[in-house]
């Protein structure tokens, strides 16, 4: 993959796209062969580089990584973690640090007012924004989104995945989604990876495909 | 940047604390440091020099305990008889709830709320005082009688348990029980068939664990003088043997252990049972459970040679009625009233360092503990055993025995019952938060490793806001229960009311003996008080 590519991983449930967004941001160790990350093999790495590494690495979940019981503040500044010292992101808890940002990236996705809200008194779609402006504050270079557009609704779904885009084209990274729309997938990405099992089984320039190429491959009703 | 949306400008939030859960944290943390300085801890000698040498020579018995045959023996007897009175508690307390449970639930008393209050307010009685208190009482009137150590456990644990009944039952939705009473079905086939099934096994498995608790509670007693393990261990304590005491205290850590261990597998079976679709089967594992504790029930009622005449003969009638009527009106002398009060701060204070004590190391130990989901090092593996080893042994061991160790080091007061309330809680506290960052979803920890986060912020931002809720309602929960273990080890010499309550009832001095009474129970109703508010700040 290169810098300024915009990958869509496509495949049935269980083929293995969450896996593979796991040896991508260095969670799931490979059982066979090597990863090479943004230039590094993360499983030669340890402590102090291993993070830094995984900092320039930014990973949207389905909303499952946020901790509810923290306000939205503590939740977006959690993607400074990755370089904050332990002492500063403790007094943040007290004192929330760097609010500019945080207020700034809560903008772009249209959050700014619920900036001290409990996390967990938020819908499924705000959630899902807040996980975005976390990546936000992050500023990673290498951006991954599993299933980023579930719970959302459609126009939020595009827009969120243009932010995400646009985050990673900002500091010349990528974007890997694993996606199950198959119209978003070829709106945003530039080339997309189908997997079965585990195996790739079509790996294509965005512009070669087709709407109804993609749904026959997931063996949609058309 | 390609897509930043259009947002209006928006006025910024203001950051405002929640302003109840704010009181409440100060409030406890002035709270923890008035009980610290009232224990002495700024101020005074509180170390005992003269038992050094003492603490010196128990603690060396400790890997050479008493194993001779004659001895092995007497441990056997007293584990035998202190599984007896356990079992029998245990029986006559579900006996006692499951009638005291028709009495306090909401079905019986449907939309009267007056009589329901009151049944519920009299329940209170029996439960907020100890089984000691109880079996201390009831030595009086009964005399030297195995139904003293059936009483002291039935009667406490049979109003808890009323409680929980009713409650199970009064959780089952009514639709079912309703439309059996509308088709013209009468009341108790309509509770036959509609209440009880759904509920069955909540009450089954909450029976269980009262007979688990009721092994302790038969060991605590065997302290006071009821016979069983914990007399033999007070026997050997006060002729200074030590190995003998060591013997007794591995005894009865493994019988409570096993009463842990047997009593949480059949309630985890319990909650889901093996059947079969297509044959009337039962669990066979349930099964043998219910009739193994029948028949255990069965036994000791042999074993200890217990009748039903000795509580309704002459003398324990002209007893009870001495007793009563020279309990009656408590004494209300000022003297008394003010020492009363002076040891019900010390009590209050007791009780609130050991939970302290107890949730600060349950918090340290918690993330050791708790096994992390996914691969460990053979040295976390092998420190997180060591940990939860010793955290079981801490509360195998009662925490009056705890008291007798601490009184070596510590002279007379308020700190050694607080600290051997806090080394029993602690054991208890740090499995249940243990547990509690087990149950978390490892997801959003995993998800700040991944952006790189270090172990301390990942704790901090991952782990910490979601356990501390559930910590803390523990935490307050043991409170409660600390507010009446601090009577017993008071009663063992460690201070507080339990000392005032052991000198008035060596004098047969009923009208104190009552005051005092009277203090520990709305003492336990204010504590519950308070617990259950701060628990509901926190929700």
């Amino acid at each position: 993959m290169d810098a300024g590519e915009r990958v869509a991983v496509v495949g049935p449930s269980g083929a293995g796209k969450s896996t593979l967004l796991g040896l991508a941001n260095a969670a799931v160790p490979p059982t066979g062969g090597t990863v090479e990350l943004l230039g590094a093999d993360p499983s030669a790495l340890r402590g102090r580089t291993l993070r830094q590494l995984r900092s320039r690495v930014g990973t949207v979940h389905q909303q499952l990584e946020l901790v509810g019981q923290l306000r939205v503040v503590h939740n977006v500044n959690a993607g400074r973690l990755g370089s904050w010292p332990a002492s500063r992101a403790a007094w943040s808890l007290v004192r929330p640090q760097g609010l500019p940002a945080v207020l700034e990236a809560l903008d772009r996705v249209q959050l700014a007012d619920r900036v001290y809200e409990r996390t967990d008194r938020l819908s499924g779609g705000q959630r899902q924004r807040v996980a975005v402006a976390r990546l936000l504050v992050q500023r990673p270079e290498l951006v991954l989104a599993d299933e980023p557009a579930s719970a959302l609704d459609p126009a939020l779904a595009d827009r969120v995945l243009g932010l995400l885009a646009g985050l990673a084209a900002d500091r010349g990274g990528a974007l890997v989604a694993s996606l199950h729309d198959p119209a978003l997938a070829l709106r945003h990405c530039t080339r997309v990876v189908g997997l079965v099992a585990g195996r790739v089984v079509l790996d294509a320039p965005t512009a070669a495909l087709s709407v109804r190429d993609l749904a026959d491959f997931y063996g949609a009703p058309r | 940047m390609t897509a930043v949306l259009d947002a209006p400008p928006v006025a910024r939030p203001r950051l405002h604390r929640v302003r109840a859960r704010w009181g409440w944290g100060l409030g406890a943390v002035a709270v923890v440091v008035w009980s610290l300085a009232g224990a002495g801890l700024f101020a005074g000698e509180v170390v005992n020099p003269a038992g050094r040498a003492q603490f010196g020579r128990f603690a060396s018995a400790a890997l050479s305990p008493a194993l001779d045959a004659e001895f092995l023996r007497v441990l056997v007897t007293g584990a035998l008889v202190t599984l007896a009175y356990a079992a029998l508690g245990a029986a006559l307390a579900v006996l006692l709830g499951a009638l005291g449970a028709v009495a306090v639930a909401r079905t019986t008393w449907g939309r009267r709320r007056l009589g329901w209050t009151l049944t519920r307010g009299a329940l209170a009685v029996p439960r907020g005082l100890h089984e000691a208190v109880w079996g201390l009482l009831l030595v009086n009137v009964l005399g030297l009688d195995p139904w003293v150590g059936v009483l002291a456990i039935g009667l406490p644990y049979g109003a808890v348990t009323a409680k929980v009944f009713a409650d199970l039952l009064d959780e089952v939705p009514r639709g079912g029980h309703d439309a059996l009473l509308a088709a013209g079905a009468g009341r108790s086939s309509a509770v036959l068939y509609e209440l009880l099934p759904p509920a069955a096994g909540g009450l089954l498995s909450y029976s269980f664990y009262r007979l688990e608790c009721a092994v302790r509670s038969a060991v605590v007693l065997g302290l006071i003088g009821a016979g069983g393990l914990g007399y033999q261990l007070s026997l050997s304590f006060s002729s200074l043997r030590w190995e003998q005491v060591w013997s007794c205290v591995y005894a009865l850590a493994l019988l409570c252990l096993l009463a842990d261990v047997t009593g949480r597998a059949v309630r985890r079976r319990l909650a889901a049972p093996r059947s079969s679709p297509t044959r009337l089967a039962r669990d066979r594992v349930l099964t043998a459970a219910v009739l193994g504790s029948l028949a255990l029930v069965a036994w000791s009622w042999w074993y200890l040679a217990v009748t039903p005449a000795t509580l309704f003969a002459e003398r324990t009638r002209e007893q009870l009625g001495y007793v009563l009527g020279a309990a009656w009106p408590p004494d209300t002398d000022a003297d008394l009233l003010a020492s009363v009060a002076s040891l019900a701060v010390d009590t209050v204070q007791m009780s609130v360092i050991a939970i302290a004590v107890a949730t600060v190391g349950a918090v340290l130990v918690a993330g050791v503990a708790a096994r992390p989901p996914g691969r460990m090092t053979p040295g976390r593996r092998l420190l997180g055993t060591v940990v939860r080893l010793g955290l079981l042994l801490l509360r195998a061991v009662p925490a009056p025995v705890w008291a007798l160790v601490v009184l070596f080091v510590l002279l007379p007061g308020v700190l050694p019952g607080a600290l051997a309330l806090g080394v029993y809680s602690f054991g208890v506290l740090g499995r249940l938060a243990a547990e509690a960052t087990e149950e978390l979803d490892p997801r959003p920890r995993a998800a700040l490793a991944a952006l790189g986060a270090g172990p301390a912020a990942g704790w901090l931002y991952g782990v910490l806001p979601r356990a501390t809720g559930p910590v803390l309602a523990f935490a307050l929960y043991r409170w409660e229960v600390a507010i009446r273990d601090s009577v017993l080890v008071g009663v063992l010499g460690a201070g507080g009311l339990g000392a005032l309550l052991a000198t008035q009832l060596a004098t047969f001095d009923w009208g104190a003996v009552a005051t005092t009474l009277v203090a520990l129970v709305l003492l336990t109703l204010a504590v519950d008080l308070v617990s259950a508010r701060a628990r509901q700040a926190l929700r």
